[in-house]
């Protein structure tokens, strides 16, 4: 009686486990979105799918601040004007459906002006305004048109202090932002709904106010009885209503955004592929291994110790690159950071305040051989930030510090560093020895900071390494609390340095070295005030030339960002702006290869 | 029993409140910053400043404790930092769900395939077969999860395409039918599942085989035996049933599991379970999820342990409460 009754039990609870995580399993499951008939496989052949690490954080570009957020806002969202990459110039190029900013080379213009808002613009004489005519024949998804009236609406949004939008610096220059706050009833007009004013309380060169003007739109009237205390939450964050190439079909939160080709949209025309899905795949092997087995078509920033086995086990899959944007460093401390955290006051770092035992530092460190072994042909010497890719301003008459342990060795000593007993250089009793920080989970810089500590010890120089969490680093980073730290920076397309190089060292946020000159400091300010960008080319020339004799920091390498693609995918034009550059374009060919 | 589970109820309350404020001052203590993310060039400084004031990060650490405890006495763990501003426990709703489904098919494993091969072991004791069972029980334990899972990824999901290597669901798997939809489900919970509960269930092996020596050696066994009992009714009703006590210990701390998440296998996996809510939250600096999962898995170890405790009684007549 027992026995059955125990066995009876046991056969109740392991049925009533299997209802249970059958109704979990398909919990999940309409979190709405109308689904679409047909297998996996048929799914596949219209679906393009994206891998990526983290979902996006919000779909609304007041808001959105991760590269997933960008990359959809791009596609769902209409802009002002279109931008393209001129690559043999270097240069942004902004356009209107009836204007453009400058004439791109032949052969270079890619892009289609099709999806801007704006018919034209004019610039007043005295750069201190900008005009734009809109199309009238845009609409949101809803069919409501957007109208000027949607873009005070939304810079309105981007300039409120509660919301706290990441772009709010796109407003510097509008009236009053140079008294603390945008007067926007005289920043931006909109006599009817297809003129919008901007006007700024300084002159502006004309490529600055397009960037600056041309921020994403939301519909004001989907927003307007939000308040801006529940911007951030309110659920109309999950169903953003766009007028671009594709629209939301469903969002599953850290598991997959689906997007959908927009049938009716003329902002530049609907999507070619039916639907792309951004699937959030966390690790980097099982980016990988999905990228190999057909489950995504792209996978971005692939390391290049993985191209080989990646082509050699797929060969449908390529691997594309983009531009030279990022890039690694060593930073040294050039001023005593103790010193100045605890007095204000700016004095020479002992061990790196010297640009002479910099320059020797540089030159002790092999760079090429960091990059033969792990960059390969993906990896180019860095002499200062202007990126290679940027030409108009980039000067190719400077020459990379040469590896030269021996010509390193004869600086130091000239500087007064002279080996001690145990081999370590010593200068009045003190030891050349240094801890050299960086950020964990970066195999790249894991790498090079290996080769590094090598380089050094055969000058002389002991360099342990230490690796925080990147949190605890960028912090201690900000700090002032490091010595010596291996770091990178991405840079923008349009050259602003002076938060990273400012001598002034409160405000310029970025300039961890503590590096100041005033000459680089006018230089920067010169290049601004050029109507023209190409105008301040020379500045640009002699800021590199300052750069590379004083080096602040020892430029490791620029990287090429590359990119695994799955061959099924077709017209991709990659550059330095993006990997999506132009993925409305991008068309699917049907292949048996493709895992169902 | 009864009182005891009240008194026990009352213990409780201190000791979770007791966590929760460790917790809140540890993570606040530690370096880091919620608003770092938006400490970049290109971004106007005050960006940051103004969503430490929206977070009320302002305010000296004690004010901001005495803010919190004022929301969290009213059941108000706040919003998500990191995360769209969602209150906190939607977030864990909507992370739930799949890591009970993770965890529930692996306790269950663990268990069964547990309890098994202990049995095994010990009534075979010192044969090749308990060898056998030893040795690779031990290899599987000692095998750090995150390396085993991609493992079997790289093994059944790229040598052999066998199991798709992430998600939870097919492209396209809305339009499956209810059946078909479940199935594809399951299909994707193979490969976590097993390296969860072969991981697991090399664990209570070695409990079981343990325990179960120890009561096979008591006299009531050879009492059983002697009156002529089957071997298995003797195994199984006798000498299992005393052998279970320190399993149930198992059980209970195995609780907590079931809602926390399995950290590295989720994230391997790309499962957006409770295990990469908590990875997440911690690295964003997220404090109010921090805390929510502090809460959820500290209240559920307290009741994990009240829960064996509870069964003890059940098990052992002679214990009671």
């Amino acid at each position: 009686m027992i026995k059955r009754g125990t066995k009876s039990a046991v056969a109740t609870c392991c049925v009533a486990c299997f209802l249970l995580i059958a109704v979990l399993s398909s919990c999940g499951r309409h979190n709405g979105g109308t689904g679409q008939a047909g297998s996996g496989g048929k799914a596949m052949d219209s679906t393009l799918v994206i891998a990526m690490l983290g979902d996006a954080d919000y779909l609304n570009p007041v808001l959105g601040s991760t590269v997933t957020s960008g990359n959809i806002i791009g596609l769902v969202y209409p802009s002002l004007l279109q931008s393209e990459f001129d690559t043999t110039s270097g240069l942004l190029n902004y356009m209107a459906l009836e204007k453009k900013l400058r004439d791109v080379t032949p052969g270079q213009a890619k892009k289609t002006p099709k999806g801007a808002l704006a018919k034209r613009w004019t610039m007043s004489e005295d750069h201190k305004s900008i005009t734009y005519i809109l199309r009238s024949d845009a609409f949101w998804n809803d069919g409501q048109p957007v109208v000027s009236g949607d873009f005070k609406f939304s810079y309105k949004l981007y300039g409120n202090p509660v919301i706290a939008s990441a772009r709010q610096q796109y407003l510097a220059e509008l009236v009053g932002a140079d008294k603390g706050q945008v007067d926007f009833d005289k920043a931006i007009e909109t006599p009817d709904d297809t003129t919008l004013v901007f006007r700024f309380y300084k002159p502006v060169p004309e490529h600055l106010a397009l960037f600056h003007t041309s921020l994403t739109p939301l519909p004001a009237h989907q927003w307007k009885n939000v308040k801006p205390d529940e911007f951030r939450h309110s659920p109309i964050n999950l169903t953003p209503l766009g007028a671009g190439p594709y629209h939301l079909k469903n969002w599953k939160q850290q598991q997959e955004i689906v997007l959908a080709s927009s049938r009716k949209s003329n902002l530049p025309k609907p999507g070619t592929i039916p639907q792309i899905i951004f699937r959030v795949v966390p690790d980097y092997t099982v980016r990988l291994a999905q990228l190999q087995t057909g489950a995504v078509d792209v996978v971005e920033n692939i390391k290049p110790e993985d191209f080989t086995a990646l082509m050699r086990a797929n060969k449908q899959i390529d691997v594309k690159t983009v531009g030279l944007r990022v890039y690694d460093y060593v930073g040294w401390s050039n001023i005593d950071q103790k010193e100045y955290r605890r007095s204000g006051r700016v004095r020479p770092h002992p061990l790196f305040g010297s640009a002479r035992v910099r320059l020797a530092l540089t030159q002790a460190i092999d760079r090429e051989a960091i990059i033969d072994g792990y960059l390969k042909e993906y990896g180019v010497i860095c002499n200062t930030d202007v990126s290679p890719s940027l030409k108009w301003a980039y000067n190719d008459r400077i020459t990379p510090h040469a590896f030269d342990p021996a010509k390193a060795t004869a600086l130091l000593k000239a500087e007064g560093w002279l080996p001690g007993p145990d081999g370590i250089l010593q200068k009045q009793g003190k030891k050349f020895s240094f801890v050299l920080y960086t950020n964990s989970g970066n195999a790249r810089r894991n790498y090079a900071s290996v080769i590094i500590q090598q380089n050094l010890r055969s000058v002389g120089i002991e360099c342990k390494l230490e690796v925080e969490e990147s949190n605890v680093f960028f912090e201690n980073l900000q700090q002032r609390k490091l010595d010596a730290w291996m770091a990178g920076w991405s840079i923008g397309l349009e050259i602003d340095p002076l938060d990273v190089w400012g001598s002034d060292l409160k405000r310029s946020r970025f300039n961890f070295t503590g590096y100041q000159n005033p000459r680089l400091d006018q230089l920067c300010d010169l290049a601004k005030q050029k109507m023209d960008p190409t105008g301040a080319r020379p500045y640009w020339l002699e800021y590199q030339e300052i750069l590379h004799r004083d080096q602040p920091i020892t430029f490791l390498y620029w990287m090429k960002e590359t990119q695994g693609f799955s061959k099924r995918i077709e017209g991709e034009e990659l550059n330095i702006s993006g990997t999506f550059y132009n993925i409305d374009d991008w068309r699917l060919r049907p292949s048996a290869n493709v895992a169902p | 029993m009864l009182s005891y589970i009240f008194k026990r109820f009352l213990i409780a309350i201190p000791l979770v409140f007791g966590v929760l404020t460790l917790t809140f001052f540890i993570i606040r203590l530690a370096p880091g910053d919620p608003a770092a993310f938006f400490i970049q060039p290109g971004i106007s400084p005050n960006v940051a400043e103004q969503i430490r004031a929206q977070y009320g990060l302002n305010d000296p650490v004690p004010v901001q404790y005495v803010k919190w405890l004022a929301k969290v006495l009213q059941g108000d763990f706040g919003r998500s930092f990191s995360r769209a501003q969602q209150p906190v426990f939607d977030v864990i709703a909507s992370a739930l769900p799949i890591t009970m489904t993770i965890a529930l098919l692996t306790l269950v494993a663990n268990f069964a395939f547990g309890i098994l091969i202990g049995v095994i072991s010990a009534i075979r004791q010192n044969t090749f077969l308990d060898r056998f069972l030893t040795v690779t029980a031990l290899f599987f334990y000692s095998m750090p999860e995150f390396w085993f899972a991609l493992m079997m990824i790289i093994l059944f999901a790229l040598k052999l395409p066998l199991f798709p290597a992430s998600g939870l669901n097919e492209i396209g798997a809305e339009g499956f039918g209810p059946v078909e939809f479940i199935l594809d489900r399951f299909w994707h919970l193979v490969l976590p599942v097993t390296v969860l509960s072969i991981n697991g269930a090399a664990g209570i092996a070695r409990y079981v085989r343990g325990s179960m020596l120890e009561v096979i050696r008591q006299d009531y066994i050879r009492t059983a035996r002697a009156k002529g009992l089957p071997e298995n009714i003797v195994i199984f009703r006798h000498a299992l049933r005393n052998a279970l006590l320190p399993v149930i210990t198992l059980m209970g701390s195995s609780l907590p599991f079931i809602f926390s998440g399995a950290l590295f296998i989720e994230v391997i996996f790309a499962f957006p379970g409770m295990g990469r809510v908590t990875v997440e939250a911690i690295f964003a600096r997220d404090y109010p999820l921090i805390i929510a999962n502090t809460f959820i898995s500290g209240s559920l170890i307290v009741l994990g342990n009240l829960f064996a405790d509870v069964l003890y009684a059940v098990a052992d007549p002679r214990i009671k409460l």
